[in-house]
């Protein structure tokens, strides 16, 4: 059974904070397929937070599929976060890590490398949407 | 969902003064409600109101769609920590278990006992030797024991220590979790409140501030800088409700629905302490306001 | 709720039964060599102007223990009340509300008046019954010098005091019963309005006794209508100059409310009249009068004495109206308790 533990400080909220860490322990291979969650009120008794928190955080992990809940026993591990996808996006791994050694020929620190990153992608979903 | 607490134009008075004013909410149920604001504010008067320990002088309240300590039934959906948690310092722990028992028609016994096994408190000790702590959470036992709907606390970790304070809210989390409690709870200190609360009520001056999920609160409100300029300069549906002013900077902590698209503010979060923070120099800042006004016009 | 109301109250409790069962053991010693005492006296069957000088017999046989017994039995029940109203009636409203504990109390499961209710009955019924049973285990132990008493005229003046007199009225019959259900809820009623429970003790004290002077001194006499009768002069005394029956002829356990001598045209005087105040011992003169006190004087001259008076048949009438007036005074401030606990107050 895994663990919660939060940051107050992060800035990230609680739940989203709840939902990284499932989907990292689902990476690392901590939480299989079948596993079962840590109930609501274990996790709240040990980090003193709100159980609507943990909630919305469950409700959203089943959301994107990653888990079941089964009313009266608890939330389940019914999908995977694939870590193979990851080897099978080696080549754009690769575009990507030519690309920043471009970036830092030109002079960007990392601040501005991210800022460039960032509108682009933003207006480039922008565009998608129109 | 229902409301669990319902209030309208809720007031009490002490003899001249107003400690509650004009109090209209609606506490939804499912939710642990903070409730914060300076001491002297009325959040005290506003949860002896709730429980029925007093009566209103203006407007009405419903606890759980009924009149507060109305009748045994009443008085079984809500439980009630006091300010200091009083004790009978006479009485032992298990006498108090056993006070429990007698008192409440829905008690249970193991879940009190259980609680007292795990605590390690001596059943046999008088409550008047416990520590602050202890004695917060053998009232706690004896709320959580009576199977309530709702549960009123009165800044019950107020003169606690860190380590107990985190305790007694990991204990009230819990039996809220398992018992699908409604919470409504006080405190002069937010960062308590932060991790534990959905819901927010600011009370300021005997009256409320401003009320609502924390998330939509936390998402409706932000904070604006940019080069000095009147507040006053907004759009409408931008409401102010903090200022500060550089000789070149004006920093605004405001209220919106919508985005807020003008590009010459920078827009970030704000934190629930800040926000609470907001509404309490907003009400000072008024009080003095209207205070100066009055010695004028006296003039 | 019973049970919450008998665990506060259980070492109070607890005193009380101590204290009685003390004082029990006490009367239990000496009360066989008392009975004996009475029953070898010729009080028993006794006629007529027999029975005066044996019941004198039988008070100069009684023991220096039996006399302090006699009085602290007497001091005990008059006391016992005024003690329960300030240690059992004061704190107990106050108490709860002084250390806040009401905030546990009146959210738990039961109403404020429920709460209110079983405390008042339960330590209230207390109360009352610790205070009877003194004051019928002590009546049983006196009962010798009670009926003793009653007969005796001019006795040894500890014993001369009659089934209405102030301190006698107030420690036997029911009487007790009835201030100690008014001192208790006095106290109660007390630390509803000062919520402190040292200030409501003392107020307590300070109206109960009060109430315990008032009433021998200017409401009993009023509560029964008085006999009347007029009798000879011979009944007459003269107290500080004044003249006063010390007692009814034939009737000699009788209360009298106000006596009044009266000249032989009926007007009330309240002095020896001027012919009849030399003192007699003048040796005879031969041939002149011969001396006559100032009452044989009076009579002579047809002086009376008009008294006003309760009859001992009027005992229990008065005992009850009195306990009575106390028990009504209990259930208006125990009213007043719970009307002032109302939800507008704390």
């Amino acid at each position: 059974m895994i663990e919660f533990h939060l940051d107050a400080r992060s800035g990230v909220a609680p739940y989203r904070q709840l939902i990284h860490q499932v989907r990292h322990a689902l990476r690392l291979g901590l939480l299989n397929e079948g596993d079962q969650l840590p109930k609501v009120k274990d996790v709240v008794a040990g980090l003193a937070i709100n159980p609507n928190t943990v909630l919305k955080a469950y409700r959203e992990l089943e959301y994107e599929g990653l888990v079941a809940a089964r009313p009266g026993i608890g939330t389940f591990v019914t999908g995977t976060l694939d870590g193979g996808s990851l080897a099978a996006h080696r080549p754009l791994r690769r575009e990507l890590q030519r690309w920043l050694a471009k970036a830092r020929l030109a002079g960007l620190d990392d601040e501005s490398i991210e800022a460039l990153f960032t509108s682009t992608f933003r207006s480039a979903s922008e565009e998608d949407i129109a | 969902m229902s409301a669990v607490i319902a209030a309208d134009g809720l007031g009490k008075r002490y003899r001249r003064q107003w400690a509650l004013a004009d109090c209209t909410l609606s506490v939804p149920a499912g939710n642990v409600v903070g409730l914060v604001g300076p001491n002297g504010a009325g959040k005290t008067t506003l949860l002896n109101l709730a429980v029925g320990l007093l009566a209103p002088d203006a407007g009405t309240i419903e606890v759980l769609g009924g009149t507060p300590a109305a009748g045994r039934a009443q008085l079984a959906r809500v439980g009630f920590l006091a300010q200091d948690s009083p004790v009978y310092a006479g009485l032992s722990v298990a006498d108090h278990l056993k006070l429990g028992a007698h008192l409440n028609t829905d008690w249970d016994a193991g879940l009190a006992h259980g609680r007292v096994e795990r605590l390690d408190m001596d059943p046999g000790q008088k409550a008047g030797t416990l520590s602050g702590g202890q004695r917060a959470q053998l009232a706690l036992t004896l709320a959580i024991a009576k199977r309530p709907e709702l549960l009123i606390l009165d800044e019950p970790v107020a003169s606690l220590d860190p380590l107990a304070r985190r305790e007694f809210l990991q204990d009230l989390m819990e039996a809220a979790a398992e018992q699908e409690l409604s919470v409504v709870l006080s405190s002069h200190l937010i960062a308590d409140l932060e991790r534990v609360c959905d819901y927010l009520v600011v009370l300021v001056g005997s009256r409320v501030r401003v009320a609502g999920p924390v998330d939509d609160l936390l998402a409706t409100h932000h904070l604006l800088s940019g080069p000095r300029r009147d507040p006053a300069a907004l759009p409408d549906g931008v409401e102010v409700i903090s200022a500060s002013h550089t000789d070149v900077q004006t920093t605004l902590l405001v209220r919106t629905s919508g985005p807020v698209l003008d590009p010459v503010w920078t827009v970030s979060q704000v934190g629930l302490e800040d926000l609470a923070l907001a509404y309490m120099s907003q009400a000072t800042v008024r009080r003095r306001r209207d205070n100066n006004h009055h010695l004028e016009v006296q003039k | 709720m019973i049970w919450l109301s008998w665990r506060q109250f259980r070492g109070q409790a607890f005193t009380a039964a101590a204290a009685l069962a003390a004082f029990a053991i006490l009367l239990a010693a000496t009360g066989p060599h008392l009975a004996s005492l009475y029953t070898t006296s010729k009080i028993i069957g006794c006629r007529g102007f027999a029975c005066a000088p044996a019941a004198n017999t039988f008070f100069s046989k009684l023991a220096g223990l039996d006399t302090v017994v006699y009085l602290l039995g007497i001091g005990l029940i008059l006391v016992a009340p005024a003690i329960i109203g300030i240690f059992w009636g004061a704190p107990l409203i106050a108490r709860e509300l002084e250390t806040r504990t009401f905030n546990l109390a009146w959210t738990q499961g039961v109403t404020r008046t429920q709460w209110l209710a079983v405390k008042l009955a339960l330590t209230g019924l207390a109360a009352m019954g610790v205070t009877e049973a003194l004051s019928l285990i002590y009546g049983w132990w006196a009962s010798p010098i009670s009926k003793a008493i009653g007969l005796g005229q001019g006795g040894p003046q500890l014993f001369s005091q009659g089934n209405f007199s102030s301190v006698i009225f107030a420690s036997h019959g029911i009487t007790p019963l009835g201030y100690a259900a008014f001192a208790f809820t006095l106290g109660t009623a007390a630390g509803v309005l000062t919520r402190r429970a040292l200030p409501a003790m003392a107020i307590t004290l300070a109206i109960f006794a009060a109430a315990q002077v008032a009433m021998p001194l200017a409401i009993r006499p009023h509560l029964v209508s008085p006999s009347h009768t007029t009798a000879s002069i011979y009944a007459a005394d003269e107290v500080y100059g004044s003249l006063t029956a010390d007692v009814v002829p034939g009737k000699p356990d009788a209360w009298i409310i106000s006596s009044q001598a009266l000249n032989p045209a009926g007007q009330p005087v309240s002095a020896i009249p001027a012919g009849c105040a030399s003192p007699p011992g003048a040796t005879g003169e031969k041939g002149g009068t011969s001396a006559l006190t100032p009452a044989q004087c009076m009579q002579k001259r047809g002086y009376r004495e008009a008294i006003s008076y309760v009859p001992t048949s009027r005992y229990w009438p008065l005992q009850w109206t009195e306990t009575a007036i106390f028990l009504a005074l209990a259930l208006a401030l125990a009213w007043f308790s719970f009307w002032r606990l109302g939800r507008r107050r704390t």
